[in-house]
């Protein structure tokens, strides 16, 4: 009666609220339109650039309302964190009932229950009923699925079922929704990102940490030994490859020559990713010296425009470097300049490693090409919590595809002596989805559990 | 490049096959529509052949690797979907008419890929991963199953007018039951849906092994996720609160234009990561 049932108090009220799937459809759909205006407003761009795009006041605006790092805002966590608790409500409120429906389905074939099902077959047999009994509990099992008998009041029920699964479904993809932000949590508090450029032949154990000042100690030391680009013949890039190496305790731990895009290096939990790259610092050239006899005295590594002394001769200063010079290839321009001589300008090519015995001089140059010391570029990430990501992303695969495509089908079948001294037969069933398809398999059912003894 | 050739006989195709569809209609004549179901088996094989040639040619440019990497090569691939998706659809329902709604899409896309470059390029750096085969798989038999259940809202939507107004002559009245579209407007999203998950995830997975994070907000999957949270909201109305016919058919109808947005208009309009459509 309306009279006897309680007012529902608040706290019953905030319940139904959180529990309701139409403030799931509501939150989806808001959670969709909010993230909109994050791609149409680009995120994580200097001030400036919003003002070039911005009036003052549009600016002030959506400042306030964090349009500008709007994923991260705190109305947006606030409807992420909604999202989740209705999740979580409706899990609780619903999974406890399912769970019950399962481990005590109606095993009763009873008026009421009958009533209710669309696929309802009913005949007669002569003959018993313990005999009639086993032999459907033989058909439905041969058919369907084997069968659980209950004897009461002179009736023999069976029960099949499969597919149960499919009822649960819908439970392991909102767990599954729960367990990735559990990991995306775990990974944002126990990780870090950062970025670091290493030059050449250089190492780094500290990286700047993203959206922020601080530098996080690696626990190791990561030397870049080597950074090239590989080209296609038409000159697109086809590969970016350092050479890095791990060194822990003054020893080279490990060592992978070929980090490229799409195949990190990963050490103590700590991935690098191949990211950018650079030069670093500028272009030199390799001059080799030696005496006109051809021993070699040593090699100078010589920047642009400044004079390299060589003891007891004088300085060397690299002036122009020319790809293609009088079509005869790369060449280097110098000056040599010692104490108490005109200074002498020769060109050495690179092609030509004697060329400067025609200087007749104490010393030979040779000019072996240029230097560029490059540096590369690297995302860092450290996340503990990303394996629990993929342990939700599969069970959420997993969730959707019991959901809608397992179906959990019933068969029911109540047998009865009848007056006449007959065996009363009824076969029910009932699935709870996609029953057209089940329809059809019932029918199948039925024509298997009708040709039993005939 | 004969690929090429192939591509523009399968254009050809889904605009004869969009035509005998929408003729046997017009004209109430099965016997046109079953042609119109030859020109898209017969553009099946030839769309296939297309890309097992396009994939043959790259290798033989030296450059080998899958033919879905760029604006050109995905709306193919698109299309290809959308009509083997349509066959399985057709064959299941027996009914040749969802054709006319259908088909269209696979030919619109056919024709606006016809206007993009179709060179086979090499793969940049970022591309050149195994989970590229994955990602793009799925995601595009995804799109393929919303574009399938969008063309049958839209039936919907026409059936039902009529069937308001109790008439049920005209084009509309060959059209399948009310019935059977709101059934095949839900059944092509529960088979899209899954698809969806399993791309933005192979997609996450992906980003995570070639540059460390596995979600940065980047507009294409935020994109990507507005799509899936359109079609969770349609399946929570539709499964709980018992959404069907016309306000499931709109729903369906919004979830593809959030689609085509995230296929096509993050690249086309927004800046990102997925530059296939930038250039």
């Amino acid at each position: 009666m309306a009279d006897e049932r309680q007012a529902p108090s608040p706290m019953d009220r905030v319940w139904d609220f959180f529990i309701s799937v139409k403030l799931a459809i509501v939150t989806l759909i808001v959670l969709a339109v909010a993230s909109i205006f994050g791609t149409i407003v680009e995120q994580n761009q200097p001030p400036e650039k919003y003002h070039k795009i911005y009036e003052d006041w549009a600016y002030d605006l959506m400042d306030r309302i964090n349009l500008f790092d709007m994923y991260h805002s705190w109305w947006f966590l606030l409807l992420l964190v909604l999202f989740t608790v209705n999740l979580t409500c409706c899990t609780l409120d619903r999974f406890p009932k399912v769970l019950k429906i399962v481990r005590n389905p109606r095993t009763k074939l009873d008026e009421t229950l009958e009533k209710t099902l669309s696929l309802v077959d009913r005949w007669k047999k002569k003959g018993t009923l313990p005999e009639w009994s086993s032999r459907y509990v033989e058909a439905v099992a041969s058919t369907f699925a084997k069968p659980r008998v209950t004897e009461e009041g002179g009736q023999v029920h069976l029960y099949a079922e499969s597919g149960v699964a499919s009822r649960f479904g819908v439970y392991v993809t909102h767990l599954s929704i729960i367990i990735i932000f559990i990991g995306a949590i775990l990974g944002n508090v126990l990780g870090f990102k950062g970025y670091v450029n290493i030059p050449e032949g250089e190492a780094v154990s500290q990286v700047p940490v993203r959206g922020g000042s601080l530098l996080q100690d690696l626990g190791f030391t990561l030397r870049c030994n080597s950074f090239r680009v590989e080209t296609y013949p038409s000159g697109q890039p086809k590969a970016y490859i350092s050479d890095l190496s791990v060194i822990e305790g003054g020893r080279e731990v490990l060592r992978k020559k070929d980090v490229v895009v799409n195949d990190p290096l990963q050490y103590k939990g700590i991935w690098f990713y191949q990211s950018s790259y650079g030069q670093a610092g500028g272009t030199t050239a390799r001059v080799s010296v030696s005496r006109p006899d051809g021993t070699p005295v040593g090699s100078l590594s010589i920047p642009p425009n400044e004079p390299i002394p060589i003891e007891g001769y004088g300085t060397v200063r690299g002036v122009n470097y020319d790809e293609n010079f009088q079509g005869k290839g790369p060449a280097l321009q110098v000056v040599v300049e010692k104490p108490g001589k005109p200074a002498a300008d020769v060109w050495l090519l690179q092609g030509r490693p004697d060329q400067d015995r025609q200087r007749n001089d104490s010393l030979v140059l040779s000019f072996g090409g240029l230097n560029s010391k490059m540096f590369t570029g690297l995302q860092v990430a450290k996340d503990p919590g990303v394996n629990i990501v993929w342990v939700g992303c599969t069970l959420m695969v997993i969730g959707i595809i019991m959901a809608f495509f397992l179906s959990h089908q019933r068969v029911w079948m109540r047998l009865a002596q009848g007056q006449d001294g007959r065996v009363e037969v009824v076969l029910a069933g009932s699935a709870s989805r996609n029953r057209l398809a089940f329809e059809k398999k019932f029918e199948k059912i039925q024509t298997g559990v009708k040709a039993v003894g005939q | 490049m004969s690929n090429v050739i192939l591509f523009n006989l399968t254009t050809v195709l889904f605009g004869v096959a969009s035509a005998l569809y929408i003729g046997a209609l017009y004209a109430k004549n099965e016997k046109i529509a079953v042609y119109g179901t030859w020109a898209c088996v017969l553009a099946a094989v030839v769309s296939t052949a297309a890309l097992g040639l396009r994939w043959y040619e790259s290798y033989q440019m030296g450059i080998g690797r899958i033919p879905v990497t760029n604006l050109y090569e995905s709306l193919v691939f698109f299309a290809w979907s959308v009509n083997l998706f349509y066959l399985v659809v057709e064959r299941k329902y027996g009914s040749r008419t969802f054709g006319a709604f259908v088909m269209p899409i696979a030919f619109a896309t056919m024709v606006f890929a016809v206007y993009n470059d179709s060179s086979i390029q090499p793969l940049v750096p970022a591309l050149q991963s195994y989970w590229l085969h994955a990602h793009v798989i799925t995601c595009f038999v995804g799109y393929a199953g919303f574009a399938v259940s969008a063309g049958a809202a839209f039936m919907y939507l026409l059936k039902a007018r009529q069937e308001e107004a109790k008439i049920s002559q005209g084009v509309v009245g060959l059209l399948p039951g009310c019935k059977t579209l709101d059934d095949l407007v839900y059944r092509a999203i529960i088979w899209g849906f899954p698809f969806l998950t399993a791309g933005i995830i192979t997609g996450a997975a992906w980003a995570n092994y070639a540059w460390g994070t596995y979600w940065s907000w980047d507009p294409k999957e935020t994109w990507s996720l507005i799509v899936w949270l359109v079609y969770a909201a349609f399946l929570h109305a539709r499964v709980t609160r018992g959404w069907h016919g016309k306000r499931a058919a709109i729903l369906s109808i919004v979830g593809f234009l959030a689609t085509i947005m995230c296929y096509l208009g993050v690249n086309l309009v927004l800046s990102g990561l997925h530059s296939y459509g930038g250039n």
